[in-house]
């Protein structure tokens, strides 16, 4: 078939990642030694930072393309194991690198219910959304909806409402982005956001889907070896086996006594909103391992609940659902994404147990006059703080401040790695910040552009129609820029709203349209309205008490907005009219996982038409 | 007419398999929730079980599970193929 021979793949790809990784880990290994040779450390920081962006740029611009299908579905040809490690650095991103491993220094178990839902959610829409997608074939989440209901209106609609998820997101991901090159490079933060920004619009602007994937997959690779080698190095230093996962469970001991010591006794839970832990530095108060002391068995189930639904239907990790170069190559590539997302999420709360002994053990049991000299470096950065408050010649628990979101470099340092270490779980963070960030970007501006703008121009030829996505592209990360620049947020906070109104909104509207054949536009349209509607109410009220102790919080609404969706939809789309036999087949057409994407169908046919004439 | 009931078989199949794995997941996770207390009492690999199942276990489980689905659908979709040509 000619189709699958266009459908192929690079057979070179496998030596091209591999030349990549081998000149990271060497760039890696001479930065080593040139510190070891007296190299200053901001020289080793600079260069671990700017080696690596100047290598997405390049990456980006080798796969620059003007081609419509390159722009939007990466050429339907990714290799599963690439589109994989993709989705995984998107659902992970920043956020979940630097704040995910930082809840869990300070929640410990009860902060697990994060990693579950990222690679439950991942499955569920491997099963339920994923495969459908890719057989649709539309280059965006509210184009298969207009599609599936033959709706311009919809697909308007939809694309509107991708703005609370993939703009929070972005924002987020963006903000923990500038923050590393602001920490490292000698740039304000202002300075930072802006080149973040303008990084991210060049990698998307030049190849749109197709230098996403490929620089996420670089980025996903330095992300990989920048966290598993200081984590390796620590667990063989602590435990003597290289296998972090395994052996932290030996190391609980020593971390119980030195917790007692430091005065953390097991504590009551309290409300989610306040249980999760702020971005400014403060002391940790919860024994690692006590089940349920900050947030209780109820809340940690709807927090894992509505995460799993918003990975489930996060329009950034749909949006990739039509760049392999089948069906079955999309279900494998989720597969891949489970297996990454999960590895990072079983190595985390090893991190985290790592971090909390070596801080605990030789802050908290030192005398307040012979604290490290580490200490001062991680002051310097702003990341940890103890002072003797009551002047007991002690550092308590109470008097240790952390910052949530820079557990993963207190690691290198307190274990007293050269300095290398720390820029390299540095350049790994932002390495995943910059994957996410750039695909946020691209699944929203991409969508504002192909679904909204040329509603107005729907007959644009292919230049103007990438032109349209260039502006849209721009434009977006200029506002997001101008408002991180002024505007302050909590980066996990804003991903988690993010993930809530991703379920809210879409998880509905998706399960009717791919599962419910007697769906139509109205109930489609319902569905959305509700669940936004939900989510819109919960930020409304703030979480302030609406009747007797009864708080809608967002991850409360979330769920209740999915539910309500559901019924939405349901009732919206039996007062509706009966789908159309165009409908009915379109619905029958999704459910056959062999041939081409129902999207390219009509190109095809006109590519044809032309070739015969 | 003919394709009709391996059609429909094909798709309850496909939705069966999806069911079943969801459940598993879902009901798993409760579980292991619900149990973490009483869990914890028991070591496993020095880790206290009901962390082990949460931080761990269950991830892992996750992982086999979405291989082992994606390879039970591809096996359902070859027999659709191969029955919708004969």
């Amino acid at each position: 078939m000619s189709s699958s021979r266009r459908r192929q793949a690079n057979p070179h790809l496998g030596a091209y990642y591999g030349i990549l990784t081998s000149a990271f880990v060497s760039l890696v290994i001479s930065l080593a030694m040139f510190e070891q040779l007296g190299w200053p450390e901001m020289w080793v920081a600079r260069a671990m930072i700017l080696v690596p962006l100047a290598l997405y740029l390049a990456i980006s611009l080798g796969a620059c393309t003007l081609n419509v299908e390159d722009f939007f579905a990466s050429g339907r040809r990714v290799p599963p194991v690439y589109n994989g490690a993709a989705l995984a650095a998107v659902l992970i991103g920043g956020t979940g690198f630097f704040a995910y491993t930082g809840t869990l220094f300070f929640l410990g178990f009860d902060a697990l219910a994060i990693g579950l839902a990222w690679t439950a959610g991942l499955i569920m829409s491997g099963l339920l959304f994923v495969p459908y997608l890719r057989k649709a074939g539309a280059y965006t989440m509210p184009a298969f909806l207009g599609q599936r209901f033959r709706s311009r209106p919809l697909r308007a609609m939809a694309s509107v409402l991708q703005l609370p998820p993939a703009a929070f997101l972005l924002a987020a991901e963006i903000k923990v982005a500038a923050l590393i090159i602001a920490m490292f490079l000698p740039l304000s933060h202002q300075l930072a956001v802006a080149c973040v920004a303008i990084i991210i619009a060049c990698v998307t602007i030049v190849g749109g889907m197709r230098s996403l994937t490929w620089s996420a997959s670089a980025q996903f690779i330095v992300g990989a070896v920048g966290f598993a080698v200081p984590l390796i190095i620590v667990s063989v230093l602590l435990t003597n086996l290289p296998a972090p996962q395994l052996t932290y469970g030996e190391l609980f001991e020593p971390l119980k006594r030195s917790e007692t010591v430091a005065g953390v006794s097991p504590s009551a839970p309290g409300e989610l909103a306040t249980a999760l832990p702020h971005e400014q530095p403060r002391p940790s108060a919860k024994p690692f391992l006590q089940a349920f002391g900050a947030v209780s068995r109820t809340d940690f189930l709807t927090l894992f609940l509505c995460l799993t639904l918003g990975a489930a239907s996060l329009p950034s990790l749909l949006a990739r659902g039509g760049v392999t170069s089948s069906v079955a190559d999309q279900r494998r590539s989720v597969a891949w994404g489970v297996f990454f997302v999960a590895l990072f999420a079983i190595s985390a709360p090893a991190l985290a147990a790592f971090v909390k002994l070596l801080v605990f053990q030789d802050i908290a049991q030192a005398p307040a006059s012979a604290l490290p000299s580490w200490l001062n470096d991680l002051s310097a950065y702003r990341l940890l703080f103890a002072r003797d408050a009551n002047t007991d010649g002690a550092i308590e628990a109470a008097e240790l401040f952390v910052a949530r979101d820079g557990i993963v470099l207190v690691l290198p340092m307190a274990a007293r790695l050269p300095f290398v270490c720390t820029v390299l779980m540095a350049a790994a963070g932002l390495a995943i910040a910059l994957a996410a960030a750039a695909s946020h970007l691209f699944t929203l501006a991409g969508s504002l552009a192909d679904d909204v703008i040329r509603l107005v121009d729907p007959r644009s030829e292919v230049l103007p129609r990438l032109m349209v996505a260039w502006v849209a592209i721009a434009a977006t990360s200029l506002a997001a820029g101008v408002f991180l620049a002024f505007a302050e947020i909590d980066v996990m906070r804003v991903a988690i709203m993010a993930f809530a109104s991703a379920a809210a909104t879409f998880f509905p509207v998706l399960l009717l349209a791919i599962w419910w054949r007697r769906c139509n536009w109205l109930g489609a349209m319902v569905a959305l309205g509700a669940g936004f509607a939900t989510m819109a109410a919960a930020v409304a009220f703030g979480g302030a008490p609406i009747a007797g102790q009864f708080r809608l919080t967002t991850v409360l609404a979330a769920l209740i907005g999915a539910a309500l969706g559901l019924i939405g939809g349901l009732i919206g789309s039996l007062l509706g009219p009966k789908p159309t036999p165009a409908e009915q087949a379109y619905f029958e057409e999704l459910r056959d996982p062999s041939g081409d994407a129902l999207h390219d169908r009509p190109q095809r046919r006109t590519a044809v038409a032309a070739a015969s004439q | 007419m003919s394709e009709q009931p391996g059609r429909d078989r094909h798709r309850w199949k496909t939705l069966l398999l999806a069911l079943a794995t969801l459940i598993i997941v879902f009901a798993a996770v409760f579980a292991a929730v619900a149990f973490a207390g009483r869990l914890d009492q028991i070591g496993f690999l020095r880790f206290p079980l009901g962390f082990y199942l949460l931080a761990q276990g269950l991830l892992i489980a996750m992982v086999a599970l979405a291989f082992w689905s994606t390879r039970m659908q591809e096996r359902i979709d070859r027999s659709f193929s191969e029955g919708e040509e004969l």
